[in-house]
């Protein structure tokens, strides 16, 4: 590495193109490696994922030849009614997070924003739990739910019948969205708290000082201050109910019957359980232009962000 | 500014929220010490006498899960450090006009690669490690690891190399010294923050993955810590004293690092989580 900036030091050898001049000047080397490794494990395989979708994949042919049958995935995957109804239950997925992430996210804030020693702890435990690997909070609540488990016996103890949380049709997706809204809460207080410091101090004495209540300053004064913050946390929120997967999967699998299949969860059951690995393939590409959707905005967020 | 029986009503709000998070921990630990048993007749009993008998046989039957664990997890943090390091020093320096393009086209493309869901990356990645004859192997298993989490790695620490002053490196160049030995004497040591936070959120991340781990290591090999939860998980009686014991020992990395390192970790998620 160091002989190419000595070369390129040495006043300029003809012969060399423009562009590799121009690159030896730059930290290129040290990005080698990365573009490599992401080239062949991460940009490829999104290639592979669309010449997939357009051919008749299944697991005798994983490895070997794939006959391209065009368009003919997609023409069958949109006209299952499997597919609309996952988007349907991953918006609701997505709605329920968004709400819980602004109003828990915004009060919780709120509160640990408050110095001391109670709100430190608090904040480490959440902090915790969210960096907890999710096969591990997700084991956790498909016992604590469980028919016969410990929130049924404790309800149990106070009179009430107990709840099929995780067995029945029409709960099971929103006991795993009450999970996932529960794992997902700490990083969006930590997020919006971030912001709340950061407002500045005046703009909240001047309020007090015209008689408004804390609430009131904090609804009228600052939550104005923090659009730009919540903007990509709503950004980021839809993302990671497009993605969530890996709840579903501890707890319920998509089930009973189909009940709790998401977009993430009905492509990976699809490929994997159903091994039509090209469906699999097309309900992925499906649901990742959802994704991509939201993808520019946030790119765009980011990107202001980035520029002072 | 904030009264004080406000200043009460927090602190009992932030001890209901805190228990929210707590119990259910509590739970797990409570839990992994009782007998099949005592779970069983009594889920919430916190009165009983302790055994250690469910993590004897745990870590009996599992000691070759957790060697693997090990393996995996160290294996993708180093490799995984080696590349991104250097690249988030790359993509934080605007050395040109033609250089700060690459890095907005780069960094576009790595917030891409993070918001793919991971199970529409295992579809595909489970053909191209099969006709890469590394389907089966722990080494796909940790290069399919390394792409996962490598995104993340690299926007974690840019922030923390943008933090160095451009100063210093003219300082160096000016002084003589080659990219690589700037890169080893400056950026490495000013780093040192970023590259903690990397390496504990990046072992934690690999020792918990269990999509990847399931799916492209071959039925009857060992799998690691967080595949046999998730493939316990899946059997209908559960036992939920091992369930729940295999859980302690899926998070004793992150308890020791919090232990550790708390303070820092937070500091360090603060500045890179928002990207």
């Amino acid at each position: 590495m160091s002989s190419l900036v000595t070369e390129t030091d040495a006043g300029r050898p003809t012969g060399r193109s423009a562009l590799s001049r121009l690159l030896g000047r730059t930290p290129i080397w040290f990005l080698v490696p990365a573009i490599g490794l992401l080239a062949g494990f991460a940009v490829y395989p999104l290639i592979v994922l669309v010449r997939m979708s357009l051919s008749d994949v299944g697991p005798s042919n994983i490895v070997g030849e794939w006959s391209f049958i065009g368009l003919q995935n997609f023409v069958e995957v949109l006209s299952d009614d499997e597919i609309w109804l996952a988007l349907a239950r991953t918006i609701g997925v997505a709605l329920v997070l968004l709400a819980s992430n602004f109003v828990f996210g915004f009060v919780g804030a709120s509160i640990l924003s408050v110095g001391g020693r109670v709100t430190e702890t608090v904040l480490a435990v959440m902090v915790f739990v969210w960096a907890l690997p999710p096969i591990v909070s997700g084991s956790a609540f498909k016992f604590l739910l469980d028919d016969s488990g410990p929130i049924n016996s404790a309800l149990d103890a106070v009179g009430i019948a107990p709840v099929s949380w995780l067995s029945s049709p029409d709960l099971a997706l929103w006991s795993v969205t009450g999970i996932i809204a529960w794992a997902a809460l700490p990083f969006s207080v930590l997020v919006i708290r971030g912001a709340l410091m950061a407002v500045p101090v005046d703009l909240v004495e001047a309020a007090a000082l015209d008689g408004a209540g804390y609430w009131r300053t904090q609804f009228r004064i600052v939550l104005p201050q923090l659009r730009p913050t919540l903007g990509i946390l709503a950004i980021l929120t839809v993302l990671y109910a497009f993605k969530s997967f890996d709840f579903f999967y501890v707890t319920t699998k998509g089930g009973p019957g189909t009940t709790t299949n998401t977009l993430p969860v009905l492509a990976y059951n699809t490929a994997f359980s159903g091994f039509e690995m090209s469906t699999g393939a097309t309900i992925a590409l499906v649901s990742m232009l959802a994704v991509a959707i939201f993808a520019v905005p946030y790119i765009r967020a980011v990107r202001r962000e980035e520029q002072p | 500014m904030i009264s004080r029986p406000l200043r009460t009503t927090f602190r009992v709000l932030a001890l209901v929220l805190g228990l929210a998070y707590l119990l259910p921990l509590l739970w797990i630990v409570l839990t992994s010490f009782k007998t099949k048993q005592q779970v069983l007749t009594e889920p919430n009993g916190i009165f009983f006498t302790p055994t250690l008998d469910t993590y004897a046989n745990v870590v009996g039957d599992g000691i070759g899960a957790i060697l693997t664990s090990l393996q995996i997890a160290i294996a993708v943090t180093l490799i995984t450090l080696l590349i991104a390091v250097p690249a988030a020093a790359a993509l934080a320096r605007r050395v040109s006009v033609g250089w700060n393009r690459v890095i907005t086209v780069f960094l576009a493309a790595l917030l891409v690669l993070q918001m793919v869901p991971q199970p529409m990356t295992v579809i595909p990645l489970y053909s191209v490690l099969a006709s890469w004859k590394l389907l089966g192997t722990l080494g796909g298993l940790i290069v399919a690891d390394i792409a996962l989490l490598l995104p993340f790695a690299i926007m974690l620490l840019r922030p923390f190399a943008l933090a160095i002053p451009s100063a210093l490196y003219e300082a160096a160049e000016l002084d003589g010294a080659g990219r690589w030995r700037t890169f080893r004497s400056l950026t490495v040591p000013l780093l040192s923050n970023g590259i903690l936070t990397v390496v504990c959120i990046v072992f934690i991340s690999a020792w918990g993955e269990f999509v990847y781990a399931i799916n492209f290591l071959p039925q009857g090999i060992v799998l690691p810590v967080s595949g046999l939860l998730a493939q316990q998980n899946s059997t209908y009686s559960a036992e939920w004293n091992s369930l729940m014991a295999l859980a302690v020992i899926t998070s004793l990395p992150l308890l020791l690092l919090f232990v550790v390192s708390q303070r820092r970790l937070i500091a360090g998620l603060s500045l890179g989580a928002v990207k």
